[in-house]
This record gives structure tokens, sequence and C-alpha cells, in this order.
């Protein structure tokens, strides 16, 4: 019996709407369906790389390591940022088609592929490393308690799916989003760390925290389940303060 | 064919004039100050007595007779404009991407603004209760009566 | 060219619906008051022009239409407070939904209670 049941997993017939762009063909995205079968243990990433591989060559997408730690594959799927590879098919509602799309907010460049750069400069722009003076002979120590403060923003795996859910950041690109300020979040209230005031200076701009509308979006589509909104509004309160 | 990609996203511009946090504390100092302010001015004015039947002439004239009505207005006034004027600028600064439409709508926003409080505060303070010339049955009671 | 794709709709949950509501509902409440001083103010002119315009507000279309407004008022205002928890009180993020039904409730309870009131006001 139950040799029997590891023997079958469940498969099915899915259908996928892909939102495709071809720069060197389209004037702008269009809904590709595709028929796929899945089996019950398969994530969205299976069957992207399905399709890929066994129907069109050409579909285009990012993924790396494929077990959510690398941060390649955020996508909207069905209308919500995942990564594909943390989705499993079953859990979505497969009587209806799947959509997949790419993140919302940053430059298309092909298929599900966007510009990072954006993100990647509002992310460098917080100054996302270590600031210490001196040189010390032997480890920095911390106690667990002060390493608790910023544990859960040490998770960030900047996978730009908070960022890309933020109303926000879809209508002024110029925003910080919040990805950026999780990273800043993880050093400032780092007790080794001593560039606190400089970060929340930076974050305290006209594009910084004070544009967060608590939408909860980051919070609800982080992949690493980092209470996002609770960070922003820790560095808000930090800012107020003057210190961490 | 290829296609341009635009970037709709322009670099940061930094070192600006920074009031985004100023404007954020005042949001959520105004707010509570508002909704007392409001909540009152709801019950007071449309549940208690005769509601949205008894308002009229009269009934502001003996409202502002008290100067207590005259400052409570005042503050709604003052607090409900500049809230509202700074949550619309929010919206025009989250939906704009021309500067110069920005700054257009700003400037006009906060040009109302200002125009309207101070023709609120205005009226409050030079208001007349009861003017000459006005038949007596629109006057509040406290009037003296008119001999013709 | 190309635009940005429009694609399907954010699916957010109730952080983003009560945001997209708050927006409304203030700029609703903002143009009803810029009306509203420009009304009031019209005591400065003659008692017979308040009362003419003051008479619009007690007809039955615009009667109604002040349930929307009041509801818009209790909605904007408390989830306003609910925003302010969620930025200072250590646990807003986690009850920020439980806040956000709390807060529909209270609107739909008091927009109910005053209804019949005020009705039969405009229509008495």
């Amino acid at each position: 019996m139950a040799e029997q049941a590891i023997a079958e997993v469940e498969t099915f017939q899915v259908t996928l709407m892909i939102r495709r762009f071809d720069p060197e063909a389209d004037q702008e995205p269009k809904w590709v369906d595709y028929d796929v079968q899945m089996f019950g243990t398969d994530r969205v990433l299976d069957a992207l790389h399905k399709i890929k591989w066994e129907v069109d060559g050409s579909l285009t997408f990012r993924r790396s390591c494929a077990h959510g730690v690398c941060g390649s594959d955020a996508m909207r799927i069905n209308g919500r940022n995942r990564l594909a590879c943390k989705t499993l098919i079953k859990d979505l509602d497969i009587s209806q088609p799947i959509y997949v799309e790419p993140i919302k907010g940053l430059p298309v460049e092909k298929d599900l592929i966007v510009n990072m750069e954006p993100f990647y400069k509002a992310y460098r722009d917080i100054n996302p490393f270590l600031i210490a003076s001196g040189t010390p002979d032997k480890e920095r120590l911390q106690s667990p308690e002060d390493r608790a403060r910023y544990d859960d923003t040490t998770k960030c795996i900047l996978c730009a799916a908070c960022t890309s859910s933020c109303p926000v950041f879809w209508t002024d690109g110029q925003y910080f989003g919040p990805a950026a300020i999780v990273n800043a979040h993880r050093f400032i209230f780092d007790s080794r760390d001593e560039g606190a005031q400089v970060r929340l200076d930076i974050l305290n701009d006209k594009e910084g925290v004070w544009r967060c509308r608590t939408t909860f979006n980051c919070t609800e589509a982080c992949p690493r389940g980092i209470e996002v909104t609770k960070a922003i509004a820790e560095v808000k309160q930090a800012i107020l303060r003057g210190r961490p | 064919m290829s296609v341009v990609i635009e970037t709709p996203n322009s670099p940061r511009t930094r070192n600006q004039a920074n009031w985004e946090k100023y404007g954020w504390l005042f949001m959520r100092i105004s707010g509570p100050l508002l909704i007392v302010l409001v909540f009152t001015h709801l019950v007071v004015n449309l549940v208690l007595g005769e509601g949205i039947k008894a308002i009229d002439f009269a009934f502001v004239a003996g409202k502002w007779a008290d100067p207590f009505w005259q400052y409570w207005d005042m503050a709604m006034l003052w607090l409900a404009m500049i809230h509202g004027t700074n949550g619309m600028r929010t919206i025009v600064n989250d939906y704009t991407e021309r500067v110069k439409v920005r700054t257009a709508l700003n400037t006009s926003l906060w040009a109302v603004c200002a125009l309207l409080i101070l023709l609120g505060t205005l009226v409050i303070f030079t208001f007349d209760p009861c003017p000459a010339g006005a038949a007596a049955d629109l006057l509040p009671s406290f009037c003296p009566a008119l001999t013709s | 060219m190309v635009t940005m794709p429009a694609g399907t709709l954010y699916r957010g949950k109730v952080g983003m619906w009560s945001w997209v509501l708050h927006r409304i509902s203030g700029v609703g409440i903002f143009f009803f008051l810029l009306v509203h001083i420009l009304d009031t103010a019209l005591v400065r002119v003659s008692p017979e022009a308040y009362n003419a315009v003051i008479a619009v507000y007690k007809t039955p279309i615009i009667g109604i239409a002040e349930l929307g407004l009041v509801g818009a008022i209790l909605f904007h205002g408390l989830n306003g407070l609910r925003v302010i928890a969620v930025d200072f009180w250590a646990q807003g993020t986690k009850y920020q939904a439980a806040m956000f039904w709390a807060i529909i409730v209270i609107t739909i309870v008091l927009v109910a209670a005053f209804t019949p009131v005020h009705l039969a006001r405009v229509f008495g």
C-alpha cells in the first residue's frame, strides 16, 4: 500500500499563460498559452523547463540554483510575486490557467527577464557592507540579543519580489524600495557596525522610507518570510529617534 | 526589427531639501486630532437634535456665537486643508512622471489650500450673525428684533 | 517603443486594498472639503444665499450621498489610526489584517445605525 502511494505520483494537465515579449519582434508583450502534463511534485519552474526544453526553446527566464536560495526566478504567478522554484503547481488552482508574468516596475528585457539594474542601484546606495573602524585582532563579538535585532533581515536573497510588489515602486521607480531598506536594516541594527547614521541619512531621503505606505505587499511576497513592513517601520522609528 | 526598451526608472536625485519626514509626522499628528474634531463635528451637526434638517443660517450663527466653536472650526479648517493637500501632494508625486506637470499640480494644490484657509478663517471671524436688512425669520433668536 | 506591460492586476491582500480605499476615500473627502468650505463661506454673503445652497444638502440624492461621505470619513479616520499603529506599535504589523476587518465592521455598523436616523430627516 505504502509502496503504491510512492510509485503513483498524481499527474495532471495544466495550462500556463505566459506573458512573452521578444524585443526583436514584438511591439508589446503578449500572452501565450501552453498545455503541459505535470506531476504533483512539480513546481512552476519545472513547467517552465518543460516548455523551454520540449515545446519552445525561445522561452526566456532566469534561474540558477532552482531551490529558493539564489533569488533568480522571482516572477508574478497568478498575480502575486513568487519564486517559480518554490511554488508547487498543485498548490495553485489548476482548473484555471496559471498566469506567469515578469515582476512589475522594472524594464522587461525579454519574456520573464527584467533589467535588475535599478534594483541593484538602490541596494548599492545604502552601503550594504560592514562599516567598522580599526583592525581587530580577533573576531568582532556580539551577544545573541544584539544579533537577534537584525536576524530577520539577514535572510534576504535579493530576488526583488518585495520591491516589485510595491505599488509606490511601480509608479515611481525612484523610491528605494523594500529590499534596499531591508538590507540597510541588516546593518543599521548590527551592533558591530558604525555606519548607521550614514544609512539613516540616506533613507531619510525624499525617496526613502517615508514613501512606504504600509500596503504589506512586500511582506506577503517575500519568499524568505522576512517581515519587510516591520523592518521598514523600525527604520522609520530609528530615523525619528536619530539612532538605531 | 529591434525595439528600444525604455528605462522608466530614471536615476535617483539626491540632496534636495528634505521635508518628507516632517510631512509624514504631520499626517500622523493631525490625523488623530482630526478624528476628534471631525467626528464631533459630524455628531453635533448630523446626529444630535434635528440633524441635517436643522442646519441653516441661524444654526451656524448660533454655533459661532460661541468662541469655542469658532476656534473648533478654525482648527478643523486648518488641519483638514493641510492634511488633505499634503495627501493630494503624495498622490501627485506618485503618479506624475514629468517634473513640470508635478510642479504645476503641486503649486496649484498649495495655492488653493492657502486661499481656502484664508477665506475660511476670515469668514469665521468676520461673520455677522445679525446682518442688517436680513429677514428676521432667517436669523438666530438672539438677534435684536428689527423695528421698522 | 515599448511601455511597461500591463499584465494582470496585482493580487495584493487586505494591506493593499486598505491602501487603495484610503487613497480613494481621501481624495473624495478632499474635494468635498473644498466644496464645503465654499458653501459655508456663503454665510458671509447673506442668510438667503446660505440657506438656498444648504437646501441642496437636504435633497434625497445628496442626502443618500452623505451616507457615503460619512462612511468614507469613518473608514479614512479609523484606517489612519491603523496605519499609525503599524508604524509605531511593535505588534501593529502582526495585527494589521485583523485591524482592517475590525475597521470595516465598525464603519458598517456606524453607517447602518446612522442611515435610518439621517434618511428619516432627509425624506421626512
